[in-house]
């Protein structure tokens, strides 16, 4: 295996920053050659397995360790990419942005410090994933519910940091943090909102604290390393029914967006319900392969096929009621009632559902903060395991969703892909996040996929859309997007940048922000 | 490279039988921590879907697998296989590899 190096930074001062980091961590902890395999994004849509290679990686035990490290950095100029649980996947992995740079492998913080049932929340470490959180609840009888993304081993605050979603009532994570302890890149701790206070004892309870509100700075960024955070967890409540409406119409989904608008805003649906495409529910059930052997688009008649035998519908929403059951009824009365008026509509409940792997089933469960893996299996609908989101933003109206989904399936079809996407409900705005599958296995559909891609950047900039997270490869572009006032925004990111980090040791190049010393030059 | 040759050995590679049953409860346990959410038996598990599409059900389920050597196990996990990504060595170490591996390979 050819040794990568980080830019600038000799072969004889980076084995000694190596040796310096391993007095730190131990012998053990400090990886390189063939123990980096883990850390190349399996699902890289670049064709040069080299763009995103780290070259070492150095997994801290402690808050104390992580702090040493940085120093050790800062020193060396070695730049660090900090990684809780490392499963970000189609958005890079556990890869960094730059090649050279260190991976800062947080999953050997995995302490659960504190849970209070009684307040609702829980103060974790990095490397705490879905799936730990859950068990450790569960073990203890908490009466209390966490919320959770489609796929349950990712990191809690990885997945809030990268502003990820759930399911939930509480499905905005990153609304639901509350708290942080940053490590900055001289090495110094810091913690926010009301941790700053001596002996509180209110850090996990209010956000704000005196003063500005930080937390958001180092969230998607590169300004400090979060070494704790605070989340909010939900009681459980009295009653819970997750429910499916299927609509039978591409055309449908303007009317669908246009009746969920008042009844989201007005809190009528509870959670964060998704409109799925057929062939994202499809998938997670069945092969291409098993409808058709040829290339591009499916034709209607095979569309409306795969809608018979699964019976599911062009769009379908997955939502779910809380609350004491009377409530759920009246709730259920007026969702039923308000999307019963587009015709061919189809309402079910779990038990309506029989094939042993339909998505209602796993969906009942991630809907209640239960983590799974099960919707993993949508990358076997073409197989070769390759996917990765673009995910534009959109208000919550009809014409809007029609006017994107026509653009990305248009799009998407004429590069020969399938059109797959969830479109998220948020408090004010969609998330069209669009599923891109391609084997991992093949240059040159990979190659199709990336010129595919930067053209959806393009055309969704076009049109007044950003995407609200991406690929390692794709974050200069979509950065580049935000341009308002000669790029003002990415200005102002560089200027906090430059006085948090001026050595420019923290992921560089993540989000688009690149620190000085790397500024223009091409990587 | 390494995908043609986790090709090859899925068929050249050792049949089970280098457990010992001590090793057989740490094993399952790694298994059910790392392993199951995607690979235990039954539906609504995407590994175990994916290979009774591809391998057939008799091979859907690793628990089950008779053909699995503990050499195969660790390669795979150590470099992913197609679908599935690569384990790195913070989320589980040699040891519990190779318990893990001694595990799917056990005699059955």
């Amino acid at each position: 295996m050819k040794q990568i190096l980080p830019p600038g930074i000799s072969a004889t001062d980076f084995a000694e920053a190596l040796q310096a980091l391993r007095k730190i961590v131990g012998d053990d902890f400090v990886y390189t050659g063939e123990a980096l395999a883990g850390y190349a994004d399996p699902y890289s849509i670049v064709a040069d397995d080299d763009t995103h290679a780290a070259s070492a990686a150095v997994a801290p035990a402690s808050t104390g360790q992580v702090q040493a490290v940085v120093r050790v950095a800062s020193q060396y100029g070695v730049p660090l990419w900090p990684v809780s649980c490392g499963k970000n996947y189609a958005y890079g992995g556990a890869s960094p942005r730059m090649a050279g740079t260190v991976v800062l492998d947080l999953k050997r913080m995995n302490r659960i410090l504190e849970v209070s049932e009684s307040d609702g929340y829980a103060l974790v470490e990095p490397g705490v994933s879905y799936f730990d959180l859950y068990n450790h609840i569960t073990s203890k009888g908490y009466k209390l519910w966490l919320d959770v993304p489609d796929p349950g081993w990712g990191s809690v605050i990885g997945n809030a940091l990268e502003h990820g979603v759930g399911y939930t009532p509480y499905g905005d994570h990153f609304a639901m943090q509350c708290g942080m302890e940053v490590v900055l890149a001289n090495g110094e701790l810091v913690r926010t909102g009301m941790g700053a206070l001596p002996n509180g004892n209110t850090w996990q309870l209010f956000k704000y604290g005196f003063g500005p509100y930080l937390d958001g700075i180092f969230t998607q960024s590169n300004f400090g390393i979060v070494t704790k955070m605070g989340i909010w967890l939900m009681p459980e409540p009295p009653g819970y029914r997750p429910y499916m409406i299927s609509f039978q119409r591409e055309e449908d989904l303007e009317q669908v967006v246009d009746i969920l608008r008042p009844l989201k805003v007005g809190s009528v649906i509870q959670n964060a319900a998704t409109i799925r495409s057929l062939l994202l529910v499809a998938a997670v059930n069945a092969t291409r392969s098993q409808y058709t052997d040829k290339p591009g688009p499916l034709p209607d008649s095979t569309l409306r096929k795969i809608m018979a035998d699964q019976d599911i519908g062009m769009w379908n929403i997955y939502g779910a009621l809380y609350g004491p059951p009377p409530v759920m009824d009246t709730l259920w009365t007026v969702i039923r009632d308000s999307f019963a008026k587009v015709p061919g509509a189809k309402f079910y409940f779990v038990e309506d559902r029989k094939r042993e792997n339909d998505l209602l089933i796993s969906r009942a469960d991630t809907m209640r903060g239960i983590p799974r893996l099960s919707e993993f299996s949508f990358v076997n609908w073409t197989g070769g395991g390759g996917h990765i989101g673009f995910s534009p933003v959109s208000p919550i109206r009809g014409s809007e969703a029609m006017k994107q989904y026509t653009m990305v399936r248009d799009r998407m079809h004429e590069y020969g892909f399938d059109y797959m996407s969830i479109f998220a409900i948020g408090w004010r705005e969609l998330h069209h996040v669009v599923e891109l599958l391609f084997d991992r296995r093949d240059p040159k559909i990979k190659h199709q996929a990336d010129v595919l891609f930067r053209q959806l950047v393009r055309d969704a900039a076009a049109a007044g859309y950003g995407e609200y997270r991406t690929h390692l490869s794709y974050m200069d572009d979509i950065a580049a997007t935000y341009s308002w006032n000669d790029h003002a925004l990415m200005k102002l990111n560089q200027t906090i940048k430059d006085a948090l980090d001026p050595k420019g040791i923290l992921a560089p190049g993540k989000q688009g922000i690149w620190p000085a010393r790397y500024r223009g030059s091409p990587k | 490279m390494i995908r043609l040759a986790l090709g090859l050995t899925l068929t050249l590679l050792l049949v089970g039988g280098e457990a010992s049953a001590a090793d057989a409860p740490a094993g399952k346990a790694i298994f059910d921590h790392n392993c199951a959410p995607c690979h235990a038996k039954g539906p609504g598990h995407a590994g175990t879907q994916r290979l009774a599409q591809i391998r057939g059900p008799a091979n859907a389920a690793l628990e089950d697998r008779t053909d699995l050597s503990a050499d195969y196990v660790r390669l795979v996990v150590r470099h992913g296989l197609v679908e599935m990504p690569a384990w790195r060595l913070t989320e589980i170490n040699d040891a519990e590899l190779n318990q893990l591996a001694q595990y799917l390979a056990r005699a059955k």
